[in-house]
């Protein structure tokens, strides 16, 4: 028995450990504003499995009462964060975090993108063809940019 | 068994390490679906090397959960899209809540489904349907620096994962022995274990609920004022120029001199 236990603390360990090491890794890479909250969310998420872990181990509820406090403080922190991000979209129109790069400190190069090919442009949209009759129809702007098939 | 889990544990996370890298959104297209490969071996190596969890049908279905766990922690990286990454987070918060649920802190399972995946996913979805959602933006198609943050992720994971697999082997100097069966089965892992986990929370922790209601309130009022100083603080329309605040998906151009005005 608790061989089985020290055997489940260690699975659980190890999958938090991945978690919060692929949401660190994430909020370093992604520029999008809103994916690196949630990077830092899926942090919190692997730190949520260890304390339940630790807390099954040692028959304690502290660890299941820190993680209720964790999501509580999450929910502070996404009302916070969603709001600045709305602020800031106001004032740059982008989500990306380097349209702000210019609080960076006096002496670091400015980051520059590197060249990417520009993405396929999307297909036109494939109205059927039907003979004309009665007069032309109006199409919504957004009915011929969000519907790519019939 | 011991030189076995010596390579299977760091190979494992380099190999997984090798394919996140391969699947992030500077990489070429053509080096996806191998990444994704590589990643899924890498994983069912570090799998291989852990102890399991004894019983074959509970070890089958906490490694089921925690392919789903990492494989949307992973496609939370890697989808050029954000409303896909955004939801690739939903699916790895499902695995969470299904882990917990397999440990038996029901209470935090629902708790991680209600508030996480329920609340703040979908306000985050909400936000994003703002901007770009279909990942054609530059800023979505080009990581910050890749290699460097996974070859750091990696070595945390590696240098992590081993010690915790040596400690499971030996607990005994690294481990405080656990409680008996018993006390666990009437304490954590009761049937009534949320009604303790409420007389805990309500009982010792009294204080710190309080102080989490009151961040709560204070983390509400915060954000009512930053959108609203947000909307004030728009420059006063120029002659000529409707008097309307242009639409979330008209984005204003960027004007250097807003930051201070």
């Amino acid at each position: 028995m608790a061989d089985a236990e020290v055997a489940l603390l260690v699975n659980y360990l190890v999958v938090g450990a991945a978690l919060v090491a692929l949401g660190a890794v994430g909020f370093v890479i992604r520029r999008n504003l809103i994916l690196m909250f949630l990077c830092a969310e899926m942090m919190l998420q692997g730190v949520s499995l260890s304390l339940a872990a630790w807390g099954r181990y040692y028959n304690d509820f502290g660890g299941q009462i820190l993680v209720l406090f964790i999501i509580a403080v999450a929910a502070c922190e996404a009302a916070i964060a969603l709001a600045l991000v709305l602020v800031l979209f106001r004032r740059r129109g982008s989500l990306d975090v380097m349209a702000w790069q210019e609080l960076r400190e006096a002496e670091l190069p400015p980051v520059v993108d590197r060249e990417i090919p520009e993405m396929p442009a999307e297909p036109p949209p494939a109205w059927p063809s039907l003979p004309p009759a009665g007069r032309t129809p109006c199409v919504p702007r957004e009915e011929t940019e969000f519907r790519p098939h019939v | 068994m011991r030189p076995l889990e010596l390579v299977l544990l760091p190979g494992g996370v380099a190999l997984g390490a090798v394919g996140v890298w391969m699947m992030l959104p500077g990489a070429p297209a053509e080096r996806r679906a191998p990444g994704i490969l590589l990643a899924v071996a890498g994983a069912a190596l570090v799998a291989a090397g852990l102890p399991g969890l004894g019983d074959p049908l509970t070890s089958a279905l906490f490694f089921v959960l925690c392919g789903v766990t990492l494989l949307g922690a992973a496609g939370t990286l890697a989808f050029r899209s954000p409303v896909y990454a955004a939801l690739s987070f939903g699916l790895s918060l499902l695995g969470t809540a299904g882990l917990l649920f397999l440990q038996g802190t029901q209470f935090l399972g629902v708790a991680t489904v209600v508030v996480y995946a329920g609340a703040i996913l979908v306000t985050f979805l909400f936000v994003l349907m703002l901007a770009e959602p279909r990942g054609r933006a530059t800023y979505d198609r080009v990581g910050f620096g890749p290699g460097m943050a996974v070859l750091c992720g990696a070595l945390l994971v590696a240098t992590l994962i081993p010690t915790l697999a040596s400690m499971g082997r030996k607990p005994e100097g690294l481990l405080r022995p656990p409680p008996p069966a018993d006390a666990r089965r009437q304490g954590v892992l009761a049937s009534q274990h949320v009604k303790q986990l409420g007389n805990e929370l309500f009982g010792r922790h009294l204080v710190a609920i309080q102080g989490a209601g009151v961040l709560l309130l204070a983390a509400l009022v915060g954000a009512a004022v930053l959108v609203g100083q947000g909307r004030t603080r728009l420059p006063a329309p120029r002659a000529g120029q409707p008097a309307q605040s242009p639409g979330p998906n008209q984005p204003r151009p960027s004007q250097g001199s807003d930051i201070h005005g």
